[in-house]
């Protein structure tokens, strides 16, 4: 095992991403692109969501915040009392309700003020826009006096209940998948491009092992894969205000194993492949158990009993779980040991596992 | 460098019993048709392919010789540099691989592209490079880290009279400094500049030996009559 043979290899393949700038502009597109596609399509860009505000505050702060809730994500309507508001939502005339208590502005002055919110929670996207509008207000607000920090939202849900919003529930899982599609996708071509063109011969004539030869690719592979993660992620927050509230750099160790995992199968793909053809036919196959199987879209409580062993045996199950803890529940590494251990034994698996392939096809 | 070695692709015996000694310090042509089994043998000494019987020895170590790779400089017939790297990079990269420094990459790099007749275009990438260049890329690879000994397979497959004669000029000063270079090739006219040869047919070894004892073994005028005389010798032997 040589080191700076594992860094020759690395620094290639990275020389051949810079020289290949269609492929460049694929690695940070097509993330982005998903990200987009999922976001909107489940976060749920809505408009003209009824909101009824029921503004019983003496002080003005209430009213700051409604002056706030620009765009047109909701349609404001002001009710003098709440029972009446409640009535509309539980008549299915309004989505939400939000209730400003009389003594609003002082609790707030005084760091602690409770914004009532009464929800019909059966389009978790829309209740997902009433939260991110109402947060994101709060935020603009009271930027003067502690930001939405000092403002707790007290939210009952009339109809339904969910404690977050649907694009925050599945935004982990998406970075995830992300990451499986794009270093897949690499990672099954690289063996088989060298194969072909008689590379992998000439470079088993030099003192590289296929070890080394593998290490070098997943360490160039997993470069990129951080990078796109850190775009995906930036993007998401920007685009669809998700809250991280974990350790970001736990976060990207998940990813960060869960991508060399990938890269190692992949390149068992690539290795036991003939030509590209028949190595890009192994993306669809780690790809579909993955996102029906993989606890992102549907909870894996939702699968039903026959096949729930299977979504342990997938790898993005683990990195699903994860991430989710860490992002959404602020979890740290030893609440999600786990899912660390099963990623890492996973991604030493793997590359060995292509290695071992590897050194059969020179 | 190899003794009694075979290697068989299912039915078909590439090497059949192949025992050769390729003295260190000489121009080693290995010649034959395509299918006589030289590619082969190359690429059993390199250990890229595991012999079917027999052992065979590079620089005096029994292979697969991974420790001796290093001193070790091969040019496959096919070319294999990457062209999607540029000349530098393909250079570097097999340098590294072969544990040289940077700077002995950086000055061997120059002095190798000079050789070669690439050094205007180090900068370019491979794969906009014509046949030839690429070709002289790839040997310009094999050449970098100085080798002992260097396997070379068809070395001057479309590279111009001139270049080509450059090219053996350096090869005999490799080996007044003690390098050993085996060659293939099916130009019987190049295997003449060889100082042993041995002739290959459909994986035997038909003879072995400087070029002038062959033709007069064979009373013939040139290798490739001789190699036709060994061929007809074999099919129906005297007496």
């Amino acid at each position: 095992m040589n080191a700076r043979r594992v860094l020759a290899v690395a620094q290639k393949s990275l020389s051949q991403f810079r020289h290949d700038k269609r492929t460049l502009v694929f690695v940070v597109g097509m993330p982005l692109l998903m990200v987009l596609a999922f976001g909107y399509t489940f976060g749920g860009q809505v408009h003209d969501v009824r909101t009824l505000v029921v503004n019983q505050d003496a002080g003005p702060m209430g009213a700051r915040l409604v002056q706030n809730l620009t765009g047109d994500t909701l349609s404001l309507a002001s009710y003098a009392d709440v029972a009446s508001a409640r009535a509309e939502v539980e008549a299915g005339r309004a989505w939400a309700v939000l209730w400003f208590p009389a003594n609003f502005t002082q609790d707030l002055l005084g760091r602690r003020a409770v914004l009532r919110l009464l929800l019909d929670g059966t389009s978790p996207p829309i209740a997902g826009a009433v939260l991110s509008s109402v947060r994101a207000a709060a935020q603009t607000a009271f930027a003067g006096t502690g930001g939405a920090a000092v403002l707790t939202l007290d939210s009952e849900y009339v109809y339904g209940s969910s404690d977050t919003r649907f694009i925050d529930s599945f935004a982990p899982g998406v970075i995830a998948l992300a990451v499986l599609m794009v270093t897949t996708i690499f990672s099954v071509i690289v063996i088989v491009r060298e194969k072909t063109g008689g590379m992998l011969e000439r470079l088993f004539s030099t003192p590289l092992a296929p070890l080394e030869l593998v290490l070098g690719h997943a360490a160039a592979l997993s470069l990129i894969a951080v990078a796109q993660s850190a775009v995906i992620l930036v993007a998401t927050i920007l685009l669809f205000q998700i809250q991280i509230v974990g350790n970001v750099a736990l976060v990207f160790a998940v990813l960060l194993l869960f991508a060399v995992g990938n890269q190692g199968l992949g390149m068992v793909a690539s290795a036991a492949a003939r030509n590209e053809l028949q190595a890009v036919q192994f993306i669809p196959l780690v790809l579909f158990p993955s996102l029906l199987l993989g606890g992102v879209f549907y909870p894996l409580e939702a699968i039903p009993g026959g096949l729930r062993p299977l979504a342990y045996l997938i790898p993005v199950t683990y990195a699903n779980d994860a991430m989710r803890s860490v992002m959404l529940r602020g979890w740290g590494i030893g609440d999600v040991g786990i899912d660390i251990v099963v990623l890492a034994a996973y991604a030493i698996v793997a590359l060995l596992a292509a290695a071992v392939f590897i050194r059969r096809q020179a | 460098m190899c003794k009694d070695l075979s290697k068989r692709f299912g039915e078909i015996e590439a090497l059949q019993g192949l025992t050769l000694l390729v003295p260190r310090g000489t121009i080693f042509g290995l010649l034959g048709p395509n299918g006589a089994g030289k590619t082969t043998t190359i690429r059993l000494w390199l250990g890229l392919t595991e012999p079917s019987g027999g052992t065979a020895f590079v620089l005096g170590r029994r292979i697969p010789p991974r420790e001796v790779l290093p001193q070790i400089g091969y040019m496959p017939q096919d070319v294999a540099v990457y062209g999607d790297l540029t000349v530098d990079e393909n250079l570097a990269l097999f340098g590294r691989l072969v544990g040289m420094t940077a700077e002995s990459i950086e000055d061997r790099t120059e002095e190798v592209l000079e050789l070669v007749d690439i050094a205007t275009r180090r900068h370019h990438l491979v794969s906009t490079l014509s046949g030839g260049m690429r070709r002289r890329t790839s040997l310009a690879v094999a050449l970098l880290h100085d080798p002992d000994l260097l396997l070379l397979d068809e070395p001057t497959v479309g590279v111009d009279p001139e270049l080509r004669a450059a090219f053996w000029t350096y090869f005999r000063d490799l080996t007044r400094r003690g390098k050993t270079v085996v060659i293939t090739t099916h130009y019987m006219e190049e295997a003449a500049r060889c100082d042993r040869v041995a002739l290959l047919h459909q994986g035997r070894l038909l003879a072995e030996g400087p070029p002038s004892v062959i033709k007069q073994r064979t009373r013939t005028g040139n290798l490739d009559e001789a190699f036709l005389a060994l061929v007809r010798g074999e099919r129906e032997p005297r007496g």
